[in-house]
């Protein structure tokens, strides 16, 4: 993958990389990448896809309210609060 | 033994003294806890009274941090418990601690996690693998009757060979993922390491079945119940380290002993398994990692511009290097343009590996492969890449994919180290594999990993 290709791509995935990143992951991703090329050798004519190997239904429960009492242990984790709110930097 | 291994676990509360004196120096040396807790009292009621287990610490129990080995969540700590853990302790089993893991499960040595090191209790000079290296060395060392893990691409099976254990991968959906920390949702499943096979099944049968907090969580549908007798093996398998490929061979020699038809097969889509198996972990981990950007948990740099400074400064100091690799790779497959060559092209290779294995299944009722195609590794880049060690899960990666049960089984030691065999069944059928592991183990037993005992109990 070309350094340009490596940095649209890890700006989509929110992560910043430095010049010594770029290179030692961009190799990482790289050989990875040509291993995965071995796929096209096989063929999957005809094949439909698997997404999920067991799970045929979409399950649904009932529309009705569940007690749960966890929202406040939840919140409690963020970083950053103000009473029941998670504070962050300025939006604009 | 395990009559008498459980007998002795169970005296975990009352012999409390004489099991810290053993495990205290034990844990010192291997490492295998991030969090250790065992001031605790276990419950005397229940199928597993009194029987303290250990939990891989990116699985959920309440109250304990829940860190996925990452400097991300390094200060999270869970509000809730992960279904199956909760079944565990209303059977009477007690957490005595959190064990160590390649961050967020991404790895096969245990040493990619940000917050500790694990050493193979059989050679501390080696890795415990991984990812649930921390629970296979705390199980092989003797600090725990039993320990959770997760198996995404052999993440229990490969550590549980490396460490001479037992190690279950359930039937996708089998066991609850509600409290499991996300990383493929389509791969993996919770299982089990232990010394005890018996345990092993035991513990299986309290943590499996539906739950409404996991909708893709399923109740076992069993086929009709036969015994095993044959059991296919894979043509021509070479590429073996020579200490694997020996116990490999003495392997197969055990099972005609005992009276198994062997039955050589070809798995013609095998070498596709690491590249379908690498394209879909990685963009589904792509898609499950999005959700660390250091608002409602997890690391927070100290300033930031706006918010999207914060989520990019908290994700780059937050993962370590080979999350950040597995995130870009699967962000790279799902992206436009690209998702046909890559991520869907990879669930089709899945569906023709499944179609694989379902023929072997028409003529076999289980199919026995090696665990790794090398023992425990020494720690460091020397012996094995990273990206070798990728390719060497081929064995193990087939059966997430496929989503069938498989167990890693202790099958003799070769120059001091543990070397495990696993069987695969088809959906549902773990029956099938503890019953031939039950019948290989009256042949070779689980080995006594030197230094170990379980005297404190006496």
């Amino acid at each position: 993958m070309d350094t340009k290709e490596l940095e649209t791509t890890a700006l989509l995935a929110q992560i910043e990389l430095g010049k010594g990143d770029l290179e030692r992951l961009g190799e990482a991703v790289s050989q990875m990448l040509d291993n995965f090329r071995k796929m096209n050798e096989l063929d999957t004519e005809g094949l439909e896809a698997t997404t999920h190997a067991l799970v045929t239904d979409n399950r649904v429960r009932p529309d009705s309210p569940v007690p749960s009492d966890l929202a406040d242990a939840l919140v409690e984790r963020s970083p950053e609060l103000e009473d029941r709110f998670i504070v962050i930097p300025n939006v604009l | 033994m395990d009559p008498t291994f459980e007998t002795r676990w169970s005296q975990f509360s009352a012999k409390k003294q004489a099991y810290l004196a053993y495990a205290r120096p034990m844990e010192q040396k291997v490492g295998s806890f991030l969090t250790y807790r065992p001031d605790v009292e276990a419950p005397q009621a229940g199928a597993l009274q009194g029987l303290p287990f250990a939990v891989k610490d990116n699985i959920a129990v309440k109250n304990f941090p829940l860190t996925c080995g990452s400097r991300m969540l390094e200060t999270l700590v869970s509000p809730y418990t992960a279904t199956a853990v909760a079944r565990l302790q209303a059977a009477g089993a007690v957490v005595i601690g959190k064990t160590n893991l390649d961050e967020f499960g991404m790895g096969s040595s245990t040493d990619l996690s940000a917050l500790g090191k694990t050493n193979n209790p059989w050679d501390f000079s080696r890795v415990a693998g991984g990812s649930s290296g921390g629970s296979a060395a705390a199980a092989a060392a003797g600090l725990v009757s039993f320990a959770l893990g997760t198996d995404t691409g052999g993440s229990v099976r490969q550590p549980a060979s490396f460490c001479g254990v037992y190690g279950l991968k359930p039937t996708y959906g089998t066991v609850s993922r509600y409290g499991m920390t996300a990383y493929a949702s389509s791969l993996e499943v919770m299982g089990i390491a232990s010394k005890s096979l018996a345990l092993t099944e035991k513990v299986y049968g309290v943590m499996k079945g539906r739950d409404p907090y996991d909708q893709t969580s399923l109740d076992p549908a069993p086929g009709v119940a036969r015994a095993v007798k044959t059991i296919a093996v894979l043509d021509g398998l070479t590429d073996l380290e020579p200490a694997v490929q020996r116990a490999y061979e003495a392997a197969l020699d055990h099972l005609k002993a005992l009276g198994y038809r062997l039955l050589p097969v070809h798995l013609g889509t095998l070498d596709y398994a690491v590249p379908a198996y690498y394209t879909i972990a990685t963009a589904e981990a792509s898609a499950n990692l999005a959700r660390f950007n250091g608002i409602r948990y997890g690391l927070r740099p100290e300033y930031a511009e706006n918010p999207e400074d914060l989520i990019r400064k908290s994700r780059t100091a937050g993962f370590g290097d080979e999350v950040k690799i597995r995130i870009m790779l699967g962000t790279y497959v799902l992206r436009s343009g690209f998702q046909d060559q890559y991520y869907t092209k990879a669930q089709k290779v899945r569906t023709a590996i499944r179609n694989d294995l379902q023929k072997v299944f028409d003529q076999a009722d289980l199919l026995m492969t090696p665990t790794f195609p090398t023992r425990a590794f020494v720690h460091g880049d020397r012996s094995m890449t990273p990206y070798q060690q990728k390719l060497a899960d081929k064995f193990t990666v087939t059966a997430n994919l496929a989503g069938i049960p498989a167990l890693s089984f202790p099958a003799g030691l070769e120059e001091g180290l543990p070397v495990g065999m696993q069987f695969m069944a088809p959906a549902f059928e773990e029956g099938r594999l503890f019953e031939a592991a039950a019948k290989f183990a009256t042949r070779v037993a689980a080995p006594d990993c030197p230094g170990t005992s379980l005297d404190w109990s006496k």
